[in-house]
């Protein structure tokens, strides 16, 4: 037993402070992604947004939270139970444990593992059980309508998103995240894949269910699709890892793109080297986040045969072409990574 | 030690789930145990040292095959209890073949010999270089020695999709569809007319 | 045996399959673009890339005196392996003359039906150019996928998608029972190759794993062949199927799946022969006898031919049990004259509609020297042939299947053989009686006959082959001697 202890003991709790360390600044990013949207929209639509709680408004997420967390929990009778609990623990603990590959800054990830892009790409693809599950344990109408319409559009998105990475794996040559962020991309290898991260930029709207592609939710025509069931804490776990979702997808976008933890723009100097790696993760997963919001302030929600048509008839032959002409590109320039 | 202890967990798991999908009354949580197997059998070849097959395993069954099942059978109406009924009375046959099946196949694996060339025989395929990056050493030896495997497993797929299609496509009349390059192209003068109404007339 | 050494060298050896392969992908393309006639122009354009395969191959056949293995051992090219997929071409393009018309008249017709006609000849080009266990199974599962499409691609019927389905899962429980067999072999050998096998097998004794193995393996390509007690899907199959894809399942992919099990058996599994001669001994009396007496009771005529298949792959597999060069030359003779006369008996029974849709049951046949004696007599000719009456094909083939079984001592197996043809020879000639000698239903005015040039040409095509055969029998056995001396 204490042979036990000294060997993985304190490894256990390394790890456990090193998941702490994660989890908690992502739970208030979360907090503050809520209350930067709300204000965000607000002055796009000319208001102020939150206010009152505390000075500007600032401690509002809190009291959203505390209101959330102490109201009664209401399962509807002729609910499957416990795959109605379970739905929005999944989604919540799927949006965690994908940060643990996230490298925000160099040889700053709890793991670093060979295939990091695989295990994020397959987490997200995961986030659909969460909204089918909780869709079909309502036993409702227009949860059942919600969970149907997010499993289609998640997995038709799912498609072009995975061909948009291979775009970026053919050009770096590695599954490695830290490798993707580090390895140098010559001028034409970013113009080229600058319209997949505009495909990127849209299919991840789509991947986590957000404005214009929020149809799942439709709170005009399904009151609130997949949640229309859920109340206080089941609500804030799906709230809390749809947000949590929104900052991964982001923070992949900029992993794939944006040259991760590095200055943007390739800039260097005493002050730039000064600023530590993990604020430029930041801002830049933040101007990501920000496109979020303005998207949605600005769009209309997307009829269903419009979303898909965008997926299969426009996204899925661009995607397939571009693989094809990037691999071409390579072979031609002698740029394949070894 | 804790490698044998995960494996056992995985692979108690995965038996577990496997044994609830044949047994659970409600087609949905079946599927639901599927997918908990499915994971588990990522999480063995984890254990492996395969993880590019674990998570290929996981993005393909796990993130779209399983949920293409569970939108099927979300949206059937079907008691599969009530169909187990009638089944019921072919389990004594079932149970006999499988009982002599697992006793036949009980008696080959205790008298399991290999040849004496396997370990050479396994050991072809894997250039020893490759073998530190899994990924590398699959897509060294799928797009070389097995390219023609691997184009007509292509071939496999693409019949699957025509099926698909042909089985299920039906050009249904009376349906609106949007044109939007028809919508776009449209000029003012196709659709506005104007005229001069003199008072008292109409038009 | 030569290994092919560059990957253009491996195209050239594989040229029908890898032109196959593109010409499908192009004329899915080229159709799904064509609004108009594509059924009609997919049909077309696929019977004259068929011809067009056989010229290759035909063209193909001085170079390879000597099998080449091509694409790192997974593929082999030989006299054998040429001439068997000319067969399948020729048997597909006569499958697809009938497909095109028989749809044209049931108004199915879609141009997916040459694509996958196509589709599926490639997998059994695969299946005879195997040389590894996996090149085998892709091949067989490519085949088969298309085959449950076809069987079910008359959605307006009820019957054809149950027909589907029965293939559809009957099939995939077959190709598990494959690749668990498979997974023994690979499990002793630690090899999937035919050559590395060939070499492993043949020293090894006896060994229980390794047997059982092949005795699954067996068991997945019986279900594909039909042969009894693995054929339940048969008659269901072809009964619920569009009646020219049932001449199709019952031409073409047996042809494959018999020359399959006999490179199979012979190559990499030669070594093992004392325990498969066991099993196939077994499928073939089975075959022959349920094939005999289950037709007796048949009042469907796609049942019936159902039935008659099932027997005919008993004969062949007696071929297969005899070994050697003479009973590898006569399961290819045998399964030749079958292919034609099967061919010639679907021609006439698709040439005679009733509202539009082929004949179904026997009762249909009656008077039928009035109505149209060409038909009557083609039909005749082809049921004495079935039956195996001198001087027609059929008799050539059950002869030389028969004398190569006595040579090799299977004098039990070669007497039930003579004593089922005559019990399936009741059924055979009651077609005839039905024709000639039954008076006509008053029905009888709504069969009509196909007014298509190409379809009666066939039929007569494959007529004169059937009676023609008696001309030049030795030559095509010693041809077919040549054939299969490199699987030996």
């Amino acid at each position: 037993m204490v042979e036990l202890w000294t060997t993985y003991g304190m490894e256990f709790v390394f790890i456990i402070a090193h998941i702490m360390a994660i989890i908690v600044p992502l739970l208030v990013s979360v907090a503050y992604l809520t209350y930067a949207e709300r204000k965000i929209m607000g002055a796009m639509q000319m208001r102020q947004g939150p206010m009152t709680v505390g000075p500007f408004g600032l401690l509002q997420p809190l009291a959203d939270g505390i209101k959330l967390f102490s109201k009664e929990i209401i399962i509807p009778s002729s609910a499957h139970r416990v795959v109605f609990v379970m739905a929005p623990m999944l989604t919540f603990f799927l949006s965690l444990i994908a940060w643990a590959v996230i490298p925000v800054n160099k040889d700053w990830a709890l793991a670093n593992i060979n295939v990091g892009i695989l295990y994020l790409f397959a987490i997200s693809s995961l986030g659909v059980y969460g909204v089918l599950m909780a869709g079909w344990a309502s036993n409702s109408k227009y949860a059942f309508l919600g969970g149907l319409r997010s499993a289609a559009q998640m997995v038709s998105y799912e498609v072009s998103m995975g061909l948009v990475i291979v775009t970026v794996l053919l050009c770096v040559g590695s599954l490695n995240l830290q490798d993707i962020v580090l390895v140098e991309r010559t001028w034409w290898m970013k113009a080229l894949l600058f319209p997949m991260f505009i495909i990127f930029l849209v299919s991840i709207l789509a991947e986590t269910n957000r404005a214009p592609f929020d149809l799942p939710e439709g709170e005009s025509e399904l009151s609130g699709g997949f949640l229309v069931e859920y109340s206080a804490m089941t609500f804030a776990l799906f709230f809390l890892g749809e947000y949590a979702n929104m900052i991964l997808m982001a923070a992949m976008a900029v992993i794939l793109f944006l040259g991760g933890w590095l200055p943007p723009f390739g800039l260097s100097g005493a002050w730039i080297d000064w600023v530590p790696g993990v604020v430029w993760f930041g801002l830049k997963t933040f101007g990501i986040l920000f496109f979020y919001v303005w998207v949605r302030a600005t769009m209309p929600r997307y009829r269903y045969d419009q979303l898909m048509r965008l997926g299969w008839k426009i996204f899925l032959p661009f995607t397939l072409i571009w693989v094809l002409v990037i691999a071409g590109c390579l072979l031609a320039f002698g740029a394949l990574p070894s | 030690m804790l490698a044998s202890l995960v494996f056992y967990t995985f692979g108690f798991i995965l038996i577990l789930s496997s044994l609830f999908v044949i047994t659970a009354r409600n087609p949905v949580h079946s599927v639901l145990f599927l997918i908990l197997g499915f994971f588990n059998a990522a999480g063995l070849f984890v254990l492996l040292g395969a993880e590019f097959l674990a998570f290929i395993l996981a993005i393909v069954y796990v993130g779209a095959v399983a949920v293409l099942f569970l939108f099927v059978v979300m949206m059937l109406d079907i008691s599969f209890a009530d169909l187990r009924k009638d089944a019921m009375q072919y389990v004594p046959v079932g149970l006999l073949v499988g009982g002599v099946l697992l006793i036949e196949l009980t008696m080959v694996f205790m008298s399991w010999q290999a040849s004496p060339e396997l370990a050479q025989n396994i050991a072809h395929p894997i250039d020893a270089a490759a073998q530190a990056n899994n990924t590398k050493a699959l897509g060294l030896i799928l797009y070389t020695d097995y390219l023609l495997i691997f184009q007509m497993s292509g071939m496999v797929l693409l019949v699957a999709m025509i099926g698909a299609i042909v089985l299920t496509l039906r050009g249904r009349s009376g349906v609106r569809r949007q044109d939007v390059s028809k919508q776009v192209s449209i000029k003012r003068a196709d659709v506005v007319e104007v005229q001069k109404v003199t008072s008292g007339t109409g038009i | 045996m030569i290994q092919s050494v560059d990957v253009f060298q491996d195209i050239k050896t594989a040229m029908p399959e890898v032109a196959t392969a593109a010409f499908a992908l192009w004329l899915l393309v080229f159709s799904a673009f064509k609004k108009h006639q594509a059924f009609a122009v997919a049909s077309f354009l696929s019977c004259a890339f068929l011809v067009g395969i056989i010229v290759v191959c035909f063209g193909m056949f001085g170079q390879y005196d000597e099998p080449v293995v091509a694409f790192g051992g997974l593929y082999i090219q030989d006299y054998f392996s040429l001439s068997i997929k000319m067969l399948i071409a020729l048997g597909t393009l006569i499958s697809l003359i009938y497909v095109y018309f028989d749809m044209k008249q049931t108004q199915i017709g879609r141009f997916e039906a040459p694509v996958l006609m196509i589709l599926s000849m490639l997998g059994m080009f695969f299946m005879v150019s195997a040389h590894d266990l996996l090149t085998l199974y892709v091949g067989l599962e490519l085949q088969s996928l298309a085959l449950y499409i076809l069987a079910s691609f008359n959605r307006h019927s009820y019957k054809a998608p149950e027909a589907g389905m029965k293939y559809f899962i009957l099939g995939a429980i077959a190709s598990g029972m494959l690749l668990f067999g498979m997974s023994f072999v690979y499990g002793f050998a630690g090899h999937t190759g035919f050559g590395v096998l060939e070499e492993v097998l043949n020293g090894t004794t006896y060994n229980v794993g390794l047997t059982v193995g092949l005795a699954f393996m067996l068991v997945g390509l019986a279900f594909k062949i039909s042969a009894v007690p693995f054929h339940m899907w048969t008659p269901d199959v072809y009964q619920g199927a569009p009646a020219s894809v049932t001449a199709f399942f019952a031409i073409v992919p047996k042809i494959a799946a018999i020359c399959l099990i006999m490179r199979l058996l012979n190559g990499p599994f030669g070594g093992l022969q004392d325990q498969w001669v066991q099993i196939v001994y077994a499928l073939s009396m089975a075959s022959m006898v349920l094939g005999a007496f289950a037709g007796l009771v048949q009042t469907s005529i796609k049942r019936l031919l159902a039935y008659s298949s099932i027997g005919n792959i008993g004969y062949a597999l007696m071929g297969i049990v005899a070994g050697g060069a003479d009973g590898g030359a006569s399961v290819v003779v045998y399964m030749t004259v079958y292919m034609i006369m099967t061919a010639g008996t679907f021609g006439v029974v698709l040439s005679l509609r009733k509202g539009g849709v082929a004949v179904e049951e026997i009762a249909d046949f009656k008077g039928l020297s009035k109505t149209s004696p060409f038909h009557a007599y083609a039909m005749t000719l082809f049921m004495f042939s079935l039956s195996g009456i001198p001087p027609l094909a059929g008799f050539f083939g059950k002869l030389v299947v028969f004398k190569a079984a006595v040579d090799s001592g299977y004098i039990v197996l070669a007497v039930i053989g003579v004593l089922t043809s005559v019990v399936a020879a009741y059924y055979y000639l009651r077609i005839i009686k039905t024709m000639f000698f039954d008076e006509e239903d008053a029905g009888m005015d709504e069969i009509q006959i196909v007014p298509y040039a190409a379809q009666h040409g066939t039929l007569v095509a494959t007529l004169a082959v059937v009676v023609g055969f008696c001309v030049v029998p030795a030559v095509l056995i010693e041809y077919a001697e040549v054939l299969v001396r490199s699987l030996f």
